[in-house]
């Protein structure tokens, strides 16, 4: 009798987390499984098939993943070393008031991403942008055709503009985790400022450091609309290619696309597992 | 007595003033990160500015032309709807799951967490592929509603971490106790106690979830597309038309984004505690 | 000899006097505690001592060097902060041999005195553990380790033991005043917690306000405390007010009592009189006892404190706390009249200045 009464206590406590669950299986869960299906199956003959997959072998496929993990990971790297810097630099400004409006500063301009942000650049960068006319009038120097803000660096730097904020602040609450007195025994037994941070310092901020590129690849890997206002279709990337499917602008087996966003999802899983497992590390070592 | 911050900058020669790389490096943080905002509103108001660094005049001619164009105040009647729709809809799903599951289904919450993780591990165009394959029939595909539960998805992170981080910070299962050895019953527990002391990570989540659903423009365009045009879609077919009307546009675009960020942090500080101070001799 | 020797040193932050004309010296060998309540300066001193704050004015000699000037990673000296200041990213190993390290020790050097530390303080069989693996006492006695491997001429602990465990606290404050007079090395030590200072130290310094009340040794500042500050700060001491009204006797409200040491005082001077609660003695009945002060009243409170109880008795209006050990007989209950009798010398007479 207690055990029913248990079991129907469990029904009801479970029934009260079914609306959002519910919301979940139809707008997530049933999507993406019918998408991994569709992406095994064969359209014509309705069986399980690798061909899809083995498909993104084409040329066109594998540039564009090749691009996408270019970007994404030259990105993430440039993020997470400039933003480290420029965190540790905006933690230790002296005065409190500065520096939370450096940290509002952050906030406003995480906002500022997409469509809006490519015309920014195509403002600064473009062929008679405002640095470009800088370049040319003052200092002599020709930046087009070299450069080209609808070319890949162009792109990076766009991406690099929205992956800055993001890696500072990921960064701050890790440096509030490095311990005065971390530095003052290291300086009492005799170390200076480099053996700190090379022994202690930057070993105990690496989770975070892990965390920051996995996040910031995750980020620029799943990137949409910058890219597409900025090229169109002059240079391809997994998330372009999809989304050209979707739009109808490209003929083609739909099985491909859901193969390639199969793919997407593994990479995308991949990276967020990994800024998991770091976020863990990194919140055990500021416990100690 | 004196409040000793726990800098680590702060060893023997404290420095009052900042270093010259601390200078540089900010100095060029700030060019980076303000140029291309202000950059974009001198365009918006340039008569020509094509050959010089400096525009060469200043109008809010393009203004005017902004704001007559066809589609302006339809598609910000548009986003305004979604946005509102998106905050309502996350409101109602999110709120009522986080207070359940934190009282009364605690073995919830790893999966919560799970889930509200996964929107950042799906790309949107991923999930645009996704649902448009299964929901290709009428009335509900390529609706506004289809959009909808597609941006809800997109947006539940925003929403969740504030909501959560306030449900955390007061205990909640206290006050529920106390609550109902006081005799209140659920509904009173919730509006009368909870939600109040929720409200600054509710307002929090609010406008992030408002101002990231108005800059949304990979699910419209690829779910809705022109049946719902919204605001950000409209800048983009105008950045291929015309510039300086598309600086107006970006303009009030991240003016509105802008006044939103303020008011969240307005919305976080307003359920903050006290900070102690910690003084030593 | 002084080993160590602060000749007037002052600090202040922002218009505050933390520290003001700090002179002591401090004999090699010896552990020195700096104690007093919160903000009275002596972790700024300690600090001084370090070389992690600037003296304002003022000079610190170490033996025949003087180190106002010197960087702290240029000292010599070994530091045990209160929150356990351990690497988490290094073994317990790790940690204890990084001040060899940096002096760039030969490797099977580094091992012989990471072995004899660890030794030392009893924790062999921690080597290869990592600081979150261990307790609270046993990262202290690692982080003691760990600023004694490199053999430094002073030691300087900043309220070690306050974040620990009470039994903890005891059993690792001894361990400390063993390793550091096996040494001889010359320590310092800051605690706001009296008990402390009084059992390890070899000399008390006891500060108020930034600057130096009292020094001696621990049986000196209990037993002669020269301010009212260092009495009530130093164990508990009851306070009767009163002026003085003959060659030995003060009288407080009504009550005459027979005092020494009144020989600095004049006739109707304002002063009070310090009775430390194991001092008084508490009968039942009135007994004459020749020369002895006897006050009547009734028990408010009875405190068990396991090989002490404590009595908070109303006397004429005025609390008087009075211990009574196991062995006393005689039972008591509240509200019960009782007398409470002290002799002359075991009271103490301060003017009433401050």
């Amino acid at each position: 009798m207690v055990m029913l009464k248990k079991f129907f206590r469990k029904i009801s406590d479970w029934s009260g987390f079914f609306p959002f669950l519910i919301f979940c299986l139809a707008f997530e869960a049933v999507p993406i499984l019918v998408l991994i299906r569709g992406s095994l199956i064969d359209r014509t003959t309705h069986q399980i098939t690798l061909q899809h997959f083995l498909d993104l072998q084409g040329r066109s496929y594998i540039n564009s993943f090749i691009n996408s993990i270019k970007l994404s990971g030259l990105t993430a790297v440039i993020g997470v070393i400039l933003g480290t810097i420029i965190g540790y630099a905006i933690y230790t400004w002296p005065s409190e008031r500065t520096r939370k409006i450096f940290i509002t500063l952050l906030n406003v301009t995480s906002n500022f991403a997409g469509a809006p942000l490519a015309f920014a650049f195509v403002v600064v960068l473009g062929m008679n942008g405002v640095i470009t006319q800088f370049l040319l009038q003052w200092l002599n120097y020709e930046l087009y055709p070299g450069f080209s803000i609808y070319s890949f660096y162009g792109l990076v730097l766009a991406y690099v503009y929205f992956q800055l904020p993001l890696m500072v602040l990921l960064i701050l609450p890790a440096f509030a985790g490095i311990k005065k007195e971390w530095q003052e025994s290291a300086r009492s037994l005799g170390a200076n400022s480099f053996h700190f941070w090379w022994r202690i310092g930057i070993p105990v901020l690496m989770p975070s450091l892990i965390a920051g590129f996995t996040l910031l690849f995750a980020n620029a890997f799943g990137a949409y609309a910058t890219a597409y206002t900025l090229l169109q279709s002059q240079f391809s990337l997994v998330t372009l290619k999809i989304g050209f499917l979707i739009a109808g602008e490209v003929r083609g087996d739909p099985g491909i696309g859901m193969a390639m966003a199969v793919l997407s999802l593994m990479i995308m899983g991949i990276s967020i597992a990994a800024y998991q497992v770091a976020t863990i590390r990194a919140r055990r070592w500021s416990k100690s | 007595m004196r409040k000793k911050p726990n800098l680590i900058g702060s060893l023997p020669n404290k420095k009052s003033r900042p270093t010259g790389w601390q200078i540089l490096l900010i100095a060029f943080f700030l060019f980076y990160m303000l140029l291309p905002i202000v950059s974009t509103y001198v365009f918006s108001v340039a008569t020509r500015w094509d050959r010089t660094i400096l525009p060469e005049g200043y109008t809010l001619e393009f203004y005017q032309r902004a704001i007559q164009t066809s589609y302006f105040t339809i598609t910000l009647r548009n986003s305004f709807i979604l946005s509102m729709a998106t905050v309502l809809v996350s409101l109602i799903l999110i709120v009522p799951t986080v207070y359940w599951v934190h009282t009364r289904l605690v073995g919830a919450k790893p999966l919560l967490d799970v889930l509200m993780i996964l929107p950042f591990g799906i790309p949107t165009v991923v999930l645009a592929l996704a649902l448009v394959q299964v929901y290709n029939f009428p009335p509900i595909a390529r609706s506004p509603f289809l959009l909808i539960g597609a941006v809800v998805v997109y947006s539940m992170p925003f929403m969740y971490r504030p909501v959560s981080n306030a449900v955390q910070a007061i205990n909640i299962h206290t006050l529920t106790e106390a609550c109902q050895s006081l005799g209140a019953n659920v509904f009173q527990i919730l509006s009368k106690v909870i939600i109040p002391n929720i409200m600054s990570g509710i307002l929090s989540g609010s406008l992030l979830v408002f101002s990231t659903v108005f800059a949304e423009y990979t699910l419209t365009s690829l779910l809705v597309g022109a049946r719902f045009k919204t605001f950000p879609l409209l800048l983009v077919e105008y950045t291929r038309i015309n510039g300086n009307i598309a600086a107006s546009f970006s303009v009030i675009s991240f003016t509105i984004a802008w006044l939103a960020s303020i008011l969240i942090l307005w919305a976080g500080s307003q359920g903050q505690r006290p900070s102690k101070n910690v003084t030593r001799s | 000899m002084a080993y160590l020797e602060l000749k007037n040193v002052s600090k202040s932050f922002s218009n505050v006097t933390v520290v003001q004309d700090f002179n002591l010296e401090i004999e090699k060998g010896s552990l020195v505690s700096f104690l007093g309540p919160s903000g009275c300066g002596k972790t700024t001193t300690l600090r001084m001592i370090a070389g992690f704050e600037k003296l304002d004015s003022g000079t610190i000699k170490l033996g025949d060097r003087e180190i106002t000037t010197v960087p702290p990673n240029r000292r010599d000296i070994g530091m045990v902060f209160q929150a356990y200041a351990l690497f988490p990213n290094m073994t317990v190993r790790e940690n204890i041999a990084f001040g060899l390290r940096m002096k760039k020790a030969p490797k099977q050097e580094i091992e012989k005195r990471v072995n004899e530390v660890l030794d030392m303080v009893r924790l062999q069989d921690t080597a290869k553990r990592f600081p979150h693996q261990l307790s609270g006492g046993q990262q202290q006695r690692i982080a003691l380790a760990r600023a004694l491997a490199v053999q430094p001429c002073v030691l300087l602990l900043d309220e070690p033991l306050s974040a620990l465990d009470a039994e903890v606290r005891v059993v690792l404050r001894g361990e400390i005043r063993r390793i550091q007079s096996e040494l001889a090395i010359t320590t310092v030590y800051v605690t706001h917690d009296q008990e402390e200072a009084l059992s390890i130290s070899d000399k008390v310094v006891v500060m108020n306000k930034g600057i130096i009340v009292q020094v001696g040794t621990p049986e000196e500042i209990y037993r002669a405390p020269k301010t009212r500050f260092v009495a009530t700060f130093i164990g508990t001491a009851n306070q009767f007010y009163g002026e003085v009204s003959g060659k030995d006797t003060v009288t407080c409200k009504n009550i005459k009592l027979s005092v020494d040491g009144l020989k600095e005082f004049n006739e109707g001077q304002q002063v009070v009189v310090l009775v430390r609660p194991e001092n008084i003695q508490v009968q039942s009945e009135h007994h004459n006892r020749r020369n002895w002060n006897a006050i009547p009243g009734t028990i408010e409170t009875i405190t068990f404190h396991g090989a002490v109880t404590r009595l908070g008795v109303n006397a004429n209006g005025q609390r008087v706390v009075a211990d009574i050990t196991v062995g006393n007989t005689q039972p008591v209950s509240l509200n019960q009249t009782i007398w409470l009798s002290f002799p002359p010398d075991g009271c103490q007479v301060m003017a009433v200045t401050e």
